[in-house]
């Protein structure tokens, strides 16, 4: 990532920011706060204006940008903690004991002290699943449970 | 009292209805204000069917006004002024300079000895062409939105190089006209400049803590009142040496952009500049009568195509020195075509001057003509110059 920085005597200062390539992001800061962005997607082309805003508007947008008012989720993690026990998502590998065989079979429940709240599978989702439930290969299980029950339920699930 | 006043208001709407049109057919203002004066002032036009248009007459207060608006105008060019971006690159800014400038002041002077002007109303001369106008340039760059590409790089630097030369051969010329009679008057004259300009570039190299401390002050109109009255005072010392007033401001501008206070005084003096640069303009129009344009039409008709592509020339060449292609090394030269508020600062020099300068008059209303059709001329040129090199087919 590579920031060029250019001083325009009369008009402000010019910053070229790299998206890949030639590809540029042309971010012009007026002396009286204005921003101009353009685009340029490579060296011989003009640079094509996306928009104006104000300095206000700028810092606000920026923000977004930033990521102030909205993190993004890791999907990969995802963990809601309630006091001691936490709200993990586990995926059921393919060759997990657990698969084609109920809950109740597999003893969820008491060999890992985990509660399974719902299962997942493609775009459905089964809300407290009965214990004759059974489990098949890619299905998300959502287990409310402490740090250590998870481990052993995730690892119960992925081999 | 009340017709005074009456006048400068008269004056100042028909800057602002000017103005007004201008933004409306996407001009500069810089002509606009002019032809605001010519219309009002005493020359003619002088009617309108029955309506008598001579409103304002060139008063005191306006030429007072006027000479603000030059000191300002030039201040603000040594505020903005960056060394920096002379240093940053200085061998290929050097050339693209250089060619700037041998080839445009070459051509004036070429022009002046042709017209049969005696040697320091043809330096004059040449200065006039040579220098692009920075406001309609840098204005027209952002309109377009050239400003975001290389060009404009280039377009810059050769406006930051052509600045610093004026600034230099101005002082040299106002001194010697100023100096009048023989060689030593002259000499001593050039001296005095010498010396106090040095003086000045001296404060504003090594005594930037000391200004900067000057301008800590809280109050925006304190602030207002202090760069004013400092540079004003600085210009009018200077201008009862003999020194031009201009070139002192420029200086004193330059040490005030040295402090971590520029960006307020653009904000905060700005529309200041803005209001008495506008009267300085406004002044030219007062005073020019449009029919002296037919005397020096045949110059005009010259000056407006050679000088034109002169630039067109300078610029394709100092846009290869930058290893622009040809597209954006032709934008290059016909972005630096518009003139405008410095040819004026220095033709009002050269009027100044007037009493040791033959043919001043002349330079004057040539001036005026010039700069009315070559802001025009560049903006649009600037327009349609992408058509032109797709005509002459492509990159």
């Amino acid at each position: 990532m590579t920031v060029y920085e250019t001083d325009l005597p009369g008009v402000g200062r010019k910053f070229e920011y790299e998206i890949d390539g030639d590809d540029r992001l042309v971010v012009l800061i007026h002396h009286d706060g204005r921003r101009e962005v353009f685009r340029r997607p490579s060296a011989e082309a003009d640079s094509e204006k996306l928009f104006e805003l104000s300095d206000r508007q700028a810092r606000e947008f920026g923000t977004l940008l930033e990521g102030a008012y909205f993190q993004p989720v890791d999907l990969e993690r995802v963990q809601v903690p309630l006091g001691e026990e936490i709200i993990e998502w586990h995926e059921v590998g393919p060759d997990s004991s657990a698969v084609g065989r109920s809950l109740a079979d597999s003893n969820v429940r008491h060999e890992t002290g985990t509660s399974v709240l719902a299962v997942q599978r493609a775009d459905e989702t089964v809300g407290n699943p009965p214990p004759e439930f059974e489990l098949s290969a890619g299905d998300v299980v959502v287990a409310l449970g402490t740090r250590a029950e998870h481990r052993t339920l995730s690892d119960l699930l992925s081999d | 009292m009340a017709e005074v006043l009456v006048e400068l208001g008269v004056a100042f709407t028909a800057l602002a209805v000017a103005g007004a049109l201008a933004a409306r057919l996407n001009q500069s203002v810089i002509p606009a204000y002019i032809l605001a004066g010519v219309v009002v002032g005493p020359n003619p036009p002088r009617t309108l069917g029955p309506v008598d248009l001579t409103l304002v007459s060139r008063s005191q207060m306006l030429d007072v006004g006027a000479e603000l608006g030059v000191v300002l105008l030039l201040f603000f060019l040594g505020l903005e002024f960056s060394p920096d971006r002379l240093l940053a690159r200085p061998t290929r800014l050097l050339g693209v300079g250089a060619t700037d400038f041998l080839v445009n002041f070459g051509v004036g002077a070429a022009l002046a000895a042709l017209f049969g002007f005696p040697l320091l109303t043809a330096l004059f001369f040449a200065s006039i062409v040579y220098i692009s106008s920075s406001a309609v340039v840098t204005k027209s760059l952002v309109e377009r939105g050239w400003i975001a590409d290389p060009e404009s790089d280039v377009i810059l630097g050769t406006l930051v190089f052509e600045d610093l030369l004026i600034a230099v051969v101005l002082a040299v010329l106002t001194a010697v006209a100023l100096g009048g009679g023989g060689v030593a008057a002259v000499l001593a004259s050039v001296g005095t400049a010498a010396a106090f300009l040095l003086a000045l570039a001296a404060v504003a190299v090594y005594g930037t803590s000391y200004v900067e401390r000057l301008l800590s002050v809280e109050a925006d109109e304190l602030f207002l009142l202090f760069a004013v009255g400092v540079t004003t005072l600085v210009a009018g010392g200077a201008l009862s040496l003999g020194v031009s007033e201009a070139v002192a401001a420029f200086f004193v501008g330059i040490a005030f952009g040295r402090t971590d206070h520029a960006e307020r005084l653009e904000s905060v003096v700005g529309p200041t500049r803005d209001l008495f640069a506008a009267v300085f303009f406004f002044t030219i129009g007062l005073s020019t009568d449009v029919t002296t344009f037919l005397d020096v039409g045949a110059l005009l008709a010259v000056a407006v195509v050679a000088t034109g592509l002169s630039k067109v020339a300078s610029g394709l060449l100092g846009g290869r020195f930058y290893g622009l292609n040809r597209r954006r090394s032709l934008r290059v030269g016909v972005g630096l075509v518009p003139r405008g508020e410095f040819s004026l600062v220095i033709a009002s020099l050269a009027t100044a001057a007037g009493a040791t300068l033959p043919r001043t008059e002349e330079l004057a209303s040539f001036t005026v003509g010039y700069v009315l059709v070559m802001s025009v001329v560049g903006t649009v040129a600037m327009r349609y110059v992408d058509s032109l090199t797709a005509f002459g087919g492509g990159e």
